[in-house]
């Protein structure tokens, strides 16, 4: 049994649903007790298509967690990904009054509320607002501004919102188990807290969150995110492309996608064929494995490229000193890094949760990044301010985090 | 692919250009001036009018009249319409000769402080009455420089309205949203500028390029229709590759636009796709189909195309349109209490009913006098096949006719051009080519056949790439 504090983190996936059960030791280190999965069924895209399916399916990976972590799980920290969610930059600014002049805590919560006075879409919501830096006075770069002495605080926020409705179809989704949600979490922001080091965040990082339905990024320099957002692109795109290209079922084509898939073009030899096994052992239909990559190379480059353009749109990518960090169960395609290297033109590692104790094993796989990223935040808003408004809490985790 | 044929011309419209003139009224009109000018307006179409004499001094524009000599004295007003307002009436005489010539006439003037508020309808006025054309291009304060200037300003908006034959609003807080937060405040305002100038020219390479598919001003004031409403603009131009695809996309970037999402509410939608000759039908198919998605399905969409050599390799994508404000969506009357210049019907709907009322009495001995002015008018009203009789009553009693002769005027004027320009046909034609390419997609998309398609930069990215790049497997 547990002895520290649980915290549970529960991605729904497009492919999969993953919950993983951590404990917080006294001595402030994460420990995994047990990581549950089931198939995701009812989910496209990141988004929740088929309610009943769906909660069927986190309730099957829940359980399976908890038998394997020997825990009850009551509440949960849940990732949310998906094409609609989109960050940006904005600057909060106050005056103090006449009569002082030193920075409060007040100060600073007003500073946030007013960054966040911006006009997002009616039908959107805030994720998160994430300090990047204070300016007090014109002095930039401040980066814990109570107690300073000033007139004027201004504060830059990056700022993540996504669909209300969207959002809120996945809480809902977790709440009817009935689990509490203690609150939601943009997944790359998640999969970032245990993919780059605080050093990799500083030179500046771009993470790549490629999971089955959703590709998500999150872009950080000096150590303060810049740049979010979600594509609904994903590795069923990938299946999908591969099944209606070499008309083979969508199941055989995810097999053959993540057992001989690659996105490197020429370097088998020509007229290379894979033979598929029908299921009963027979060989069944030829295909050239060059075709198979071909596809696969056309959407990832595709992909990478969209997400390039995207991600140009502002300067920060030319501030990306550690380079590109492709995270996520797509990741394990074969040459995913070169090809990221190449239509980025910068140096792009796959990577996985590094840093943590307990089940190594499941540690040491891209497609946990999220789940364990959720702990590793959580833990982080936990050690900052347990129990308090879920608003402040994230100001409050960044501020003191970065 | 079907491409639009090189030798295939239509009987050969010559391409009369259109004499126009750019009126600055105010500050704000001014630098709107200096960015029409940088944009590559001929200096001499400028025309800047202003209280403030050192502003004006440092227009750029050809021609600058100082309003009220005597009421200001070479002073601002100070942020008070009513003396903008002497001032045009005083300074009305410089004003006609300034504006005389020109078939249309664009005011730009910032609403809410004194002169462009209290001026710029008084121009109006006096060129509708020259028989000209008139298009206002309106920006409304940003909410901040507080509520008086709010209530002046739409209380000028409202007066244009009457006046003008379109008024294009643009307000700055939408502006500002654009600009990025750290932006100097400069840029906020000259986004503005920008915008002023990017319609001024747009429209007038609407009117004046020799359209296959002719766009004329009934259908630019149809786009318009909608009163005290939100204008919606957008102008994109591209010549790279995919062209079609770039020039839309920069059009529905224009701060006016919303990235395309307000044009789903509008009723009309007026686009007109300007290119070279090489311009092919196909992607002006694309682009259209494209539009079509940002629309819904009953808005009408007012379809024109133009093929001008000048072009060369470039593509030009204008959209116009307009949302009526929450309560009037008709076309009636402005929802603003009645302004002091008088209660005229909407002007928009129906040429006749020109403002006929007066403005206040107090004006009116000032202005009698000018029969120059008017003088000036007669010559290029005559190409106007109503002119003849106009003439008479134009010159001797020009201006109690502030109210009478105008109307005479220029309801024939336009009628004239609207019969001339418009060819009927865009309309019908422009439902046509909407449904064409409406029945064009057979797209396959697997096993997201029935999930919301992710569609970006015009792509429906669940398609497979190598459908959509064309590559051949297998």
């Amino acid at each position: 049994m547990a002895s520290g504090d649980l915290i549970v983190g529960l991605e729904i996936g497009t492919s999969k649903i993953c919950v993983v059960v951590g404990e917080t030791r006294p001595d402030g280190t994460l420990k995994i007790l047990g990581v549950g999965q089931a198939p995701s069924r009812g989910v496209r895209k990141g988004e929740i298509v088929d309610f009943e399916t769906a909660m069927k399916c986190v309730h099957e990976a829940v359980v399976d967690a908890e038998q394997k972590s020997d825990v009850m799980i009551r509440s949960v920290y849940v990732a949310v990904a998906g094409g609609h969610i989109q960050g940006f930059n904005n600057r909060g600014c106050v005056m103090l009054s006449d009569d002082r002049d030193e920075i409060d805590d007040q100060d600073v919560e007003d500073v946030k509320v007013n960054a966040r006075e911006v006009s997002i879409p009616a039908q959107n919501a805030f994720l998160h607002s994430i300090i990047q830096h204070y300016h007090v006075d014109g002095q930039d770069g401040v980066l814990n501004p109570i107690g300073m002495l000033g007139q004027k605080l201004e504060a830059d926020f990056h700022i993540i919102h996504g669909v209300r409705t969207r959002i809120q179809n996945t809480i809902r989704c977790v709440k009817e188990l009935p689990l509490e949600v203690e609150d939601v979490v943009f997944s790359a922001l998640a999969s970032a807290q245990v993919v780059l080091t605080q050093h990799q965040k500083n030179l500046g990082a771009l993470v790549v969150d490629i999971g089955g339905g959703t590709t998500d990024y999150i872009l950080y320099v000096d150590g303060a995110v810049k740049q979010s957002g979600g594509l609904a692109i994903g590795g069923d795109h990938i299946t999908n492309d591969i099944s209606m290209g070499l008309r083979i079922p969508m199941a055989r084509a995810e097999k053959l996608k993540t057992e001989e898939g690659s996105c490197v073009l020429g370097n088998c030899l020509p007229g290379e064929t894979i033979v598929l096994k029908d299921d009963s052992g027979f060989a069944g239909k030829e295909i050239e494995r060059e075709t198979l990559n071909t596809i696969v190379h056309l959407r990832l480059r595709e992909t990478f490229e969209l997400l390039k353009r995207t991600v140009e749109e502002e300067p920060f990518i030319n501030y990306v000193g550690a380079g590109i960090f492709i995270t996520g169960g797509c990741s394990l395609l074969n040459g995913i890094d070169h090809l990221a290297g190449e239509v980025f033109e910068m140096p792009a590692h796959v990577t996985h949760a590094q840093t943590l104790a307990g089940l190594t094993s499941a540690v040491e796989n891209p497609q946990f990044s999220t789940a364990i990223g959720l702990l590793k935040y959580a833990q982080a808003v936990q050690i900052d301010r347990p129990r308090r408004g879920i608003g402040r809490l994230f100001g409050r985790f960044f501020s003191g985090m970065r | 692919m079907i491409q639009l044929s090189k030798n295939y011309s239509l009987p050969e419209r010559q391409e009369e250009p259109i004499p126009i003139k750019v009126v600055g009224v105010g500050s704000a009109g001014s630098n709107a001036l200096d960015r029409v000018l940088l944009d590559g307006m001929d200096k001499n179409d400028l025309i800047a009018l202003n209280t403030d004499v050192q502003a004006l001094a440092s227009s750029v524009a050809a021609r600058k009249v100082q309003l009220g000599r005597t009421s200001t004295r070479g002073l601002g007003t100070g942020g008070d319409p009513e003396l903008g307002y002497q001032a045009a009436i005083e300074s009305a005489d410089e004003i006609r000769q300034a504006i005389a010539g020109a078939r249309m006439i664009f005011i730009c003037a910032g609403l809410g402080g004194g002169t462009g508020s209290g001026a710029a309808p008084i121009v109006a006025q006096l060129a509708r009455e020259a028989g000209s054309l008139v298009i206002a291009f309106a920006t409304l304060p940003f909410s901040f420089e507080g509520k008086r200037r709010a209530a002046q300003a739409q209380d000028a908006l409202s007066r244009l309205n009457e006046v003008a034959n379109a008024v294009i609003c643009f307000e700055n807080d939408r502006m500002g949203d654009m600009v990025a937060p750290k932006a100097g405040i400069h840029q906020a305002f000259g986004v503005a500028d920008m915008t002023i100038s990017q319609s001024v020219r747009s429209i007038v390479n609407l009117i004046q390029r020799p359209g296959l598919i002719r766009i004329g001003f009934d259908d630019l004031f149809a786009a318009l229709r909608s009163q005290n409403g939100r204008c919606l603009f957008g102008f994109g131009e591209s010549d790279s590759d995919n062209r079609a695809h770039d020039a839309l996309t920069q059009a529905l970037k224009n701060p006016l636009m919303d990235k395309g999402r307000m044009l789903g509410e509008a009723a009309h939608v007026l686009v007109q796709v300007a290119g070279g000759p090489g311009m092919t039908l196909s992607e002006v198919e694309i682009l259209m189909r494209e539009l079509g998605r940002h629309v819904r399905d009953h808005t009408q969409i007012v379809f024109g195309t133009a093929v001008d050599g000048k072009m060369g390799n470039r593509l030009s994508v204008t959209i116009i349109s307009s949302l009526a404000s929450e309560d009037s969506v008709g076309q009636e009357a402005p929802s603003v209490q009645e302004p002091f210049l008088a209660p005229p019907p909407a002007i928009l709907e129906e040429v006749e009913e020109l403002p006929r009322p007066a403005p206040k009495i107090d004006i009116e001995p000032e202005v009698v006098p000018e029969s120059a002015a008017a003088g000036d008018l007669i010559p290029f009203e005559q190409p106007e096949p109503v002119a003849p009789e106009a003439p008479p009553p134009a010159a001797p009693p020009p201006i109690p006719s502030i109210k009478k002769p105008a109307p005479r005027l220029i309801p024939p004027k336009k009628k004239a051009v609207i019969e001339k320009e418009q060819p009927k046909a865009p309309k019908e034609k422009c439902v046509q080519a909407k449904q064409e390419v409406m029945q064009f997609e057979p797209v396959t998309r697997g096993r997201f056949e029935k999930s919301e398609p992710t569609i970006v930069e015009g792509q429906d990215l669940d398609v497979p790439t190598f459908m959509r790049k064309n590559i051949r497997v297998k």
